[in-house]
């Protein structure tokens, strides 16, 4: 499949740190690609390198097989959407119209305004004025911003910090729709609910280098430790083996009518995270 | 349409619709327009009055509001949306100047209107005032551009403003400090230069100095202005 993204040994080090050591990795097309890690470990300085927002400071990377830097041009600018922690609006205006001056800035009708509002639950607020908006609000209209013109590669950061569970289950809608429409989103991140739900395939970032690179349920796999969580009518949890041995103390415990519920004990990626980085994601 | 003029046209009417709202930067139109009306009911025929007028008009309305046109959208975080949108920098800086440019023109006109200054060659006069105002928005982008808040560029203006005002008075004084001599060629100086070779019946033929004088003014203004930009667009 073709690479969309590729970053080969990219370092980046402002003043006496370092935000990025040698980190490489891909992102194909059509893939949704999670860059996760706890604040400060590099996940928006990784974003503003391939969108040409900053330079490198070593290594290469390269968006739609050109440098990155490159991305700054006209005709590569059209093909991307961006949503970082410094994108604004215009307080003064409505939604609409906020939205109507990026369709005329990408050429798209303005009929497209209808479906992005859809996509991020706020039908019927357009003309509501940006600074009456709670700051959930405005992350979702910065989101449909950034989609608007169904871009090809869509660069997410931290695109539900904002937001409750029902917007961000609402956002996780569209970002499905994007990418069933073909758009390869890179997602960064702190939520591991949220990478799992929506990511192929994940990286760990930790104190500016990659950790780990795999798809969700390979991780899960690679951590887990094939046990079965099993309460008890009792109030009690018992773990059993998925194989037969365990099958047969579940045959026991079922035919006494003392089993409550029984749960996989999968790790979450948050799990995963903690084992393989030693930190928190927060 | 073409795309590109629809792209700043775009940009223009987001201006026009966001500055009808702010009333701190709008409410200063009425600054020079206030002084205008005070000098014309007064009877003032002074040409360094009328310029003064024309020269505070320039770094209030084009200067300043340009300033904290830009300034807004740089503390907002929306100059770095419109940066990373298909809009190429000529789009974005046109369009961004666009309000300032028209509301100064309108401006200048009422100004003249209420002091009722009646210039012997009103092209010269016009087309001086024209190439000024593209110098002053180029002033009022740069400032808008190196400060980081609305609240910074007013202060920043500040010297700006009290500088091209009132140093076209500082050539009166140069017979007796030569180095004030420098002043002359500022481009509100040759402004109020050329307002008096017109009114002692100048025409192009005898004013194209003092008009190359301010375009190289605005040349040079607004070369510093893409290269700031072009600067801005990249993070440190």
């Amino acid at each position: 499949m073709e690479n969309i993204i590729e970053v080969k040994r990219l370092a980046k080090i402002f003043g006496n740190e370092t935000a990025l050591k040698d980190i490489s990795f891909e992102v194909k097309k059509g893939e949704t690609f999670g860059f996760l890690g706890p604040s400060g470990s590099g996940k928006t300085t990784t974003i503003k390198i391939l969108t040409a927002q900053l330079r490198e400071t070593d290594g290469e990377a390269y968006v739609f097989g050109v440098p990155a830097e490159q991305i700054k041009q006209n005709h590569y600018r059209r093909r991307i959407g961006v949503l970082t922690d410094n994108s604004g609006l215009y307080s003064r205006l409505s939604i609409w119209d906020n939205l109507k001056l990026y369709c005329d800035l990408y050429d798209v009708p303005a009929t497209r305004i209808e479906e992005v509002i859809e996509m991020v639950n706020l039908k019927g607020e357009e003309k509501k004025k940006v600074s009456a908006l709670s700051k959930g609000m405005l992350q979702r209209v910065i989101l449909a911003r950034s989609f608007l013109h169904k871009p090809e590669l869509l660069f997410l950061d931290e695109p539900t910090s904002a937001l409750d569970p029902v917007n961000s289950r609402h956002i996780y809608r569209g970002l499905e729709k994007l990418k069933s429409e073909g758009t390869t989103i890179f997602l960064t991140t702190h939520d591991m609910n949220e990478a799992e739900l929506l990511c192929d395939r994940v990286a760990f970032l930790n104190n500016g280098t990659i950790q780990l690179l795999e798809e969700p349920k390979v991780l899960k796999k690679k951590f887990g430790n094939d046990m079965l969580k099993v309460e008890l009518t009792d109030g009690t949890e018992v773990m059993i083996e998925k194989g037969p041995k365990g099958a047969q103390q579940l045959f026991e415990y079922m035919n006494v009518n003392k089993v409550a519920g029984i749960q996989s004990n999968e790790p979450t990626l948050g799990d995963i995270f903690i084992e393989v980085t030693g930190r928190k994601l927060s | 349409m073409n795309q590109s003029i629809k792209r700043t046209m775009a940009i223009f009417q987001k201006d026009y619709k966001d500055f009808t709202k702010n009333l701190y930067v709008s409410s200063m139109i009425f600054l020079p327009l206030f002084l205008a009306a005070f000098y014309g009911r007064m009877g003032v025929q002074s040409l360094d009055m009328v310029f003064m007028v024309f020269n505070l008009t320039l770094t209030v309305i084009a200067a300043f509001t340009q300033s904290a046109l830009i300034a807004e959208e740089k503390e907002k975080n929306t100059l770095r949306g419109l940066m990373l949108s298909p809009a190429g920098t000529g789009e974005i800086l046109i369009g961004k100047s666009l309000v300032s440019f028209l509301i100064s023109a309108i401006v200048l006109i009422f100004s003249a209107f209420l002091i009722g200054y009646q210039p012997e060659n009103a092209l010269l006069i016009v087309a001086a005032l024209f190439v000024s105002i593209l110098f002053y928005l180029g002033i009022g982008t740069l400032l808008g551009l190196i400060t980081r808040s609305v609240m910074e560029a007013s202060v920043a203006i500040l010297p700006v403003l009290l500088f091209f005002s009132f140093s076209s008075f500082a050539v009166q004084l140069s017979d007796e400090y030569p180095i004030l001599k420098v002043a002359e060629y500022l481009p509100n100086s040759q402004l109020v230069d050329l307002g008096y070779a017109v009114q002692n019946g100048a025409g192009f033929g005898d004013g194209w100095a003092a008009l190359l004088i301010i375009t190289a003014w605005t040349i040079g203004v607004s070369a510093l202005v893409v290269a700031v930009y072009q600067k801005k667009m990249v993070d440190k």
